[in-house]
C-alpha cells in the first residue's frame, strides 16, 4: 500500500464523480486540440497551395476572387487577359518565372488547366508515372485526380465545359493521359494540366461547331501560326519574383498602368483568414470556458472528497501520515484525473479530426495533411495542468487547517 | 511506559481550564479512566496521543517527551507508537480490510507483512473478511477491524475512547477481552477511557476524573 494506490482506490470508489471530472476535461481538451489543429492544418494547406506564387495577374475584379480562382482553384475566374500583354509583363527583369494558365473546363469536377511546363515547377512536383505533356491534348493528372477518377496512363477522357461537374456539355475532343504527378499536398494534386494549346483548340472547335463564339474562350478560327499569340487569351498568369523588390513595384505598376489586375496571394489569404479567424476564435473561447468549468468541477470533486472524508484523512494523521502526504493523496487524484482526460482528449480529437478531414478532403477534392504541432499540444496540456493545479491548491486548504482532535471528537 | 505530569489544557483563552491527574504506567500496565461526559476524558486521551498540545505539563512515552517533538517527527512518533480505538469504528471506505491495515502500516513506516496481518485477523476472528469492503462488514466485524487497526503496527500504547459505549453486555465483554489480550500480545500499555461502569471489574488500575 502506498499513496498512489490509496489515491487510485479513492478515485474509483465513487466513479460517477470521477467520470464526470474526466468527461468534462476530456471534452475541453479535445475541443482545444481539434480547433487548433484544424486551424493550423487549413492555414498550412492554404499556404501550401500558394506554392511559389508571389503574384497573380488576371482580369480586373476582386483580387481575392482572382487568388481563389487562379491560385487555389476554388472560385470562378474574373475574366480573361490578352496573352500578349501578359508576356510583355513577364519580360520584367524582376520576374523570375511567369506561368500562363488558362482554364474553363473540367473532368468529373477536376479542373483542366492549360499551362506550360513551368507550372509544375511552381509546386516542386515531379512526375510519378509517365512523362510530362508535350503536345496539345496530352494531359498530366494530379495525384488525387488519378486516385479518385481511376484514370491510368494511356486512358482518354472528354472534358466538360465549365468548372463544376454538372455545369456544361462535353467537348468532343479527347484528352490522353500521359503522366501522373507525385503527391504534393498542394493544389496541383487536384488539377489536370495540359498545354495551353489544348484549351485553345477545344474552344476553337467548339465555337466552330456551335457557330457562335463564346466571349471567354474566343479566339479566331484562322491560322494559329499567322496570328502567333496575337489575340490569344489566357485566364491569368502566376508570377514568382526574382527578389522582394518585385513585390513592391510590379503589382502597383500592373494595377495602375495596364488593363490587368495584380493580386498578392499571401496578402489575400491573410485577409480571408481574418474573416474566418473569428469562428476559430469563438470556438477556442468556448473550449477555454469549458476548461474553466471542468476545473471547477474537479475542484468541487476534490473539495467534496476532502470534506466528506475529513474523518478518513484525520484517521490517516493518527496513523503517522503528515499533512503533506494527505495533500499528496488529493493532488495525485487530481493529476490522475487530468492525465486520463489528456489521453482521452487527444485520442478523441484525433478521431474527430480524422472524420472531419475525411469530409473536408472529399469536398475539397484534395487530401489535406493533418498537422499537429507538438508545441500547440504542449501549450494546451500546460493550460490544463495549470487549472488542475489551481483546483488542487484550493481543494487542499481544509487539510492545512485540519484539526485532527476536533474531527475525531465531533465524528464520535 | 507512559508518564504524564501536571497536564492542563484550555480550548480557548477564556474557556475552562482542565487539570488532569498524573498518570504513571509501567510497561504492559493497563488503566481505566472513568468519568462523566464533558469532564475532559477525550481531551486527556488526545493529549496522550499527541493530537492536542497541553497548556502546561508534559506527556512522556518511553522517555520521549511529546512536547519536544514537532510536526513530522511528532506525526511519525504517534503513528508508530500509539494505536487508537474509537467508539464508532471507522476505516477508509475505498479500501478493503487488508488494504486498510496495509495503509496503517505504510503511514507508520512499517513492513506490510501480509502473514502478520492475516495472523492478526485470525486472532480477531475476521480472517474471512480480509478482502471485504468496509461497508460490507457487520457492526461486530467493524469493531474487530478497529482493534486490528490499533494494534497491527505493534504500538507501545493502545488508547481506547469509549470502545464499549454502544455495545450490549456480551459484546462489551468480548471487545474488552480482545483489547486486553492484544495489549498483552504486543507488550503495550492499554488506556481505556469511558463512562461505562460495566468494565470497571476488568481493570486493576482505575483513575476517576
Amino acid at each position: 500500500m502506498n499513496i498512489w494506490k490509496i489515491s487510485i482506490k479513492n478515485l474509483f470508489h465513487k466513479p460517477l464523480y470521477t467520470v464526470l471530472s474526466i468527461l468534462s476535461l476530456t471534452i475541453s481538451i479535445a475541443l482545444l486540440i481539434s480547433i487548433k489543429q484544424l486551424d493550423t492544418s487549413i492555414q498550412q494547406q492554404f499556404e501550401n497551395n500558394l506554392g511559389n506564387v508571389d503574384m497573380v495577374v488576371g482580369a480586373k475584379g476582386s483580387p481575392l476572387q482572382l487568388v481563389l480562382a487562379s491560385v487555389l482553384h476554388i472560385d470562378n475566374p474574373t475574366g480573361n487577359i490578352v496573352y500578349k500583354d501578359a508576356k510583355k509583363l513577364a519580360k520584367n527583369p524582376l520576374i523570375k518565372t511567369a506561368v500562363p494558365i488558362s482554364y474553363g473546363d473540367n473532368y468529373k469536377g477536376y479542373r483542366i488547366v492549360g499551362t506550360t511546363d513551368t507550372f509544375a515547377k511552381l509546386y516542386d512536383v515531379k512526375i510519378n508515372k509517365g512523362k510530362d505533356f508535350s503536345k496539345p491534348m496530352e494531359a498530366v493528372l494530379g495525384y488525387d485526380v488519378a486516385q479518385k477518377t481511376g484514370l491510368e496512363l494511356g486512358d482518354t477522357f472528354l472534358s466538360s465545359h465549365g468548372l463544376n461537374d454538372d455545369m456544361g456539355h462535353e467537348h468532343p475532343e479527347t484528352f490522353i493521359v500521359v503522366g501522373i504527378y507525385a503527391q504534393t499536398h498542394k493544389v496541383i494534386d487536384r488539377l489536370i494540366t495540359t498545354p495551353l494549346e489544348s484549351i485553345w483548340d477545344v474552344h476553337n472547335h467548339h465555337s466552330e461547331e456551335d457557330g457562335h463564339a463564346e466571349e471567354q474562350h474566343h479566339h479566331d478560327d484562322e491560322d494559329h501560326h499567322y496570328h502567333e499569340e496575337g489575340n490569344k487569351q489566357i485566364t491569368s498568369m502566376l508570377v514568382k519574383f526574382r527578389n522582394p523588390m518585385g513585390l513592391i513595384t510590379i503589382p502597383r505598376q500592373v494595377n495602375e498602368k495596364t488593363a490587368m489586375q495584380a493580386a498578392i496571394p499571401k496578402y489575400e489569404i491573410e485577409r480571408l483568414f481574418n474573416f474566418t479567424g473569428i469562428g476559430v476564435k469563438a470556438i477556442s473561447w468556448i473550449a477555454y470556458i469549458i476548461l474553466f468549468i471542468s476545473s471547477i468541477i474537479i475542484f468541487i470533486n476534490l473539495y467534496k472528497m476532502v470534506k466528506e472524508r475529513a474523518f478518513d484523512l484525520a484517521l490517516l494523521r493518527t496513523y503517522g501520515a503528515s499533512n503533506f502526504q494527505l495533500i499528496e493523496i488529493v493532488a495525485i487524484e487530481g493529476l490522475i484525473t487530468s492525465l486520463i482526460a489528456i489521453v482521452f482528449g487527444i485520442t478523441l480529437s484525433q478521431l474527430g479530426l480524422l472524420y472531419i478531414f475525411n469530409i473536408l478532403g472529399k469536398q475539397y477534392q484534395q487530401s489535406i495533411p493533418s498537422t499537429l504541432e507538438l508545441y500547440n499540444v504542449f501549450q494546451i496540456i500546460l493550460w490544463v495542468l495549470l487549472v488542475v493545479v489551481v483546483a488542487i491548491l484550493f481543494a487542499v486548504i481544509p487539510i492545512l487547517k485540519m484539526n485532527v482532535s476536533k474531527i475525531l471528537t465531533d465524528e464520535k | 511506559m507512559i508518564k504524564t505530569k501536571n497536564l492542563t489544557f484550555q480550548y480557548n483563552s477564556n474557556g475552562d481550564l482542565f487539570h488532569f491527574p498524573d498518570i504513571d504506567l509501567r510497561d504492559e500496565e493497563s488503566l481505566l479512566v472513568l468519568g462523566k461526559s464533558g469532564i475532559g476524558k477525550t481531551t486527556l486521551l488526545h493529549l496522550i496521543a499527541g493530537l492536542l498540545q497541553p497548556k502546561s505539563g508534559s506527556v512522556t512515552i518511553d522517555d520521549v517527551s511529546l512536547q519536544t517533538l514537532k510536526n513530522k517527527k511528532l506525526d511519525q512518533f504517534i503513528g508508530k507508537h500509539i494505536g487508537l480505538v474509537f467508539q464508532k469504528n471507522y476505516a477508509n471506505r475505498s479500501l478493503n480490510v487488508i488494504e486498510n491495515l496495509q495503509a496503517r502500516l505504510y503511514f507508520s513506516k512499517q513492513k506490510q507483512n501480509k502473514s502478520h496481518i492475516e495472523n492478526l485477523l485470525k486472532t480477531l476472528n475476521i480472517l474471512e473478511c480480509k478482502t471485504k469492503k468496509i461497508n460490507e462488514l457487520s457492526e461486530g466485524q467493524l469493531q474487530r477491524l478497529g482493534i486490528a487497526l490499533s494494534v497491527v503496527h505493534q504500538p507501545k500504547i493502545i488508547l481506547a475512547d469509549e470502545p464499549t459505549a454502544s455495545l450490549d453486555d456480551d459484546n462489551c465483554k468480548i471487545v474488552l477481552q480482545l483489547l486486553l489480550e492484544q495489549s498483552k500480545l504486543n507488550n503495550a500499555n492499554l488506556i481505556v477511557i469511558t463512562h461505562d461502569q460495566r468494565i470497571k471489574p476488568m481493570f486493576k488500575n482505575i483513575l476517576e476524573l
